[in-house]
C-alpha cells in the first residue's frame, strides 16, 4: 500500500486533474519527490529553494508536519498526506 | 412542533427574551448565556458572502451590538450567495454595510447594528475593534486577515477566521495566547494567481453558509462564556469532493517561531506589510485608497466628470464610466475601478479623473 497525497483544487491542473495521487516513499520528502517525478510542474508549486513554500501547509494524517519532523517525518503505507494552501475568499 | 411557551418568563423585562426562547431552551446557552449575548459587542469585518451569513445569525441570536464594516457596494453577481441582499439593493447602488443594516433592523430591531462603509486598514482597525468582545472575519483577502490577527493578538481579543473558494473552505478560532494564531498556521498568503481566485474558481453558496455557520457557532460559544466548547482545530471541507478534515493545530503554539504571537511583532498593524492599492479578488477591479481620508463633494465632482463620461451618485457613492472603466467613488476618497486588475493602471486612472 502506497502513500496517498491529496492535491488541492488550484494545483490539480498540474496533476492531470486528479484529486489524489498514490506514490511510494519512506518520508514526507521522498513521497513529495515521487509526486514531483510524476508531475514536475507540481514541484515548483510546493517547493521554493528546497523548502515548502510559506503559504503551503503539508499535513500527515491531519497533523502539521511542522510539529512533527518536517520533511524528514517518516511515512508508512496507507498514510495520507494533504497539501492545503491558505483559503482567501469569502 | 409545539406552540407552548413553557419557558419561564418571570418579569416584564423578560418578555423580550421570548423571541430567543428556543435558543434559551438549549442547555448550552440558557438564560444566562442569552443575557451575555444581549450584552455582547461584536465587530464583523466584511459583509459579503461570509459576512451576510454571520450578521444574519448574530442578529437573530440577539447579540447586543454589531459593528458591520464593508468597503464595497452590491452587484448582481453577489446575489447568488450574499444572503441579505436583493435586486432592489443592486438597483439602488447601495453599499453592502448599509443595505445589510436595513435588512437586519427589520429582522431584529432590538440589536444595535452600526454599519461602517470603509476600507479596514492599519489606521482605523484599532478604533473599530478595541471595544468589541469578539472580531469576526467575513473578509475576502489575507491582507486584512493578517491585520485582524495583529490587532486581535495585540489586544488579546478572540477572533474567528473563515475562508471559502470553489467548493472548499476552512475555519479556525483564535484565542490569543491560548491557541495558535493565524500566522502560526499560515505563515504567508498565496500570491495573486497562486491559489485561484473567486473569478477563476468561483464559489458555491452552500460552502459559504457552512463555513460562516461554523464561525457563528464559535461566536455564540465565545460570547456566552463557553470557551471549553471552542473548536481548537483547523476545519477543512470540500463539499463537492465530500472531504472533511479536522487538522490538529494546537501543537503549533510555541513550536513555530511566530512573529506575531510569539515575538509580538505586529507587521501589518505597524505598516511593514500591506498596501493602499489592491487588486480585488476575482473582480477585474482595483481599489485605490487614500492614506488620509478625504471628504468628497459628489455634486461638485459630478458637474465636471459629466463632461467626460456618464455620472450618477447618491449620498453613499458616485459612479462614473469613462474609457471603458467604471469608477465607484466613496465619500472618503476611496475608489473601486472596474475594468482592470492592473494596480498601476488604476492609480493612473484615479489620478487622471479623481485627483492626486
Amino acid at each position: 500500500m502506497p502513500v496517498t497525497i491529496h492535491i488541492p483544487t488550484p494545483m490539480r491542473q498540474h496533476a492531470d486533474g486528479q484529486a489524489s495521487v498514490q506514490v511510494a516513499g519512506s518520508s514526507v520528502q521522498s513521497a513529495l519527490a515521487a509526486l514531483g517525478d510524476k508531475y514536475p510542474a507540481l514541484t515548483q508549486r510546493i517547493f521554493e529553494n528546497g523548502q515548502v513554500r510559506r503559504f503551503v501547509n503539508i499535513y500527515l494524517n491531519n497533523e502539521d508536519i511542522r510539529y512533527l519532523d518536517n520533511l524528514a517525518t517518516p511515512v508508512k503505507d496507507g498514510d495520507e498526506l494533504a497539501i492545503i494552501p491558505a483559503v482567501a475568499g469569502g | 412542533m409545539t406552540n407552548d411557551t413553557s419557558l419561564q418568563i418571570r418579569s416584564a423585562s423578560d418578555e423580550s427574551l421570548e423571541r430567543y426562547s428556543r435558543q434559551i431552551r438549549f442547555p448550552g446557552i440558557g438564560e444566562d448565556g442569552q443575557r451575555r449575548l444581549l450584552a455582547a459587542r461584536v465587530t464583523l469585518c466584511g459583509c459579503g458572502a461570509l459576512g451576510t451569513v454571520l450578521a444574519n445569525a448574530l442578529v437573530r441570536a440577539g447579540v447586543g451590538y454589531l459593528r458591520l464594516i464593508d468597503r464595497d457596494f452590491i452587484e448582481t453577481s453577489n446575489l447568488q450567495r450574499q444572503v441579505l441582499f436583493d435586486e432592489q439593493d443592486v438597483a439602488e447602488n447601495l453599499p453592502k454595510a448599509e443595505a445589510a443594516a436595513r435588512k437586519l433592523a427589520a429582522i431584529n430591531s432590538s440589536v444595535h447594528v452600526d454599519p461602517v462603509v470603509t476600507d479596514i486598514d492599519r489606521s482605523n482597525i484599532l478604533e473599530l475593534t478595541q471595544d468589541a468582545d469578539l472580531i469576526l472575519d467575513g473578509t475576502d483577502n489575507f491582507e486584512i486577515r493578517y491585520l485582524i490577527n495583529d490587532v486581535a493578538v495585540k489586544l488579546g481579543k478572540p477572533w474567528v477566521y473563515g475562508g471559502c473558494i470553489g467548493s472548499h473552505g476552512q475555519t479556525m478560532t483564535i484565542l490569543p495566547g491560548e491557541t495558535p494564531c493565524l500566522r502560526c498556521v499560515f505563515e504567508a498568503a498565496p500570491a495573486p494567481g497562486e491559489a485561484g481566485t473567486c473569478e477563476t474558481a468561483g464559489v458555491l453558496g452552500p460552502m459559504v453558509n457552512i463555513i460562516a455557520s461554523l464561525q457563528a457557532t464559535e461566536a455564540l460559544k465565545i460570547l456566552t462564556g463557553r470557551r471549553d466548547k471552542i473548536n481548537r482545530e483547523l476545519l477543512f471541507f470540500d463539499i463537492w469532493d465530500n472531504v472533511q478534515r479536522r487538522i490538529k493545530i494546537a501543537p503549533l503554539l510555541g513550536k513555530v517561531d511566530c512573529p506575531c504571537c510569539k515575538h509580538r511583532r505586529f507587521e501589518w498593524l505597524d505598516g511593514a506589510h500591506g498596501s493602499q492599492t489592491t487588486s480585488l479578488c476575482g473582480r477585474n477591479a482595483v481599489q485605490v485608497s487614500h492614506r488620509t481620508p478625504a471628504k468628497l463633494n459628489f455634486e461638485e465632482m459630478a458637474s465636471y466628470l459629466e463632461k467626460m463620461g456618464a455620472v450618477s451618485y447618491n449620498r453613499f457613492l458616485l459612479k462614473f464610466n469613462v474609457e471603458g472603466y467604471e469608477f465607484t467613488v466613496f465619500p472618503d476618497g476611496r475608489a473601486i475601478i472596474k475594468g482592470t486588475a492592473d494596480v498601476d493602471k488604476a492609480r493612473t486612472l484615479y489620478a487622471k479623473y479623481i485627483g492626486h
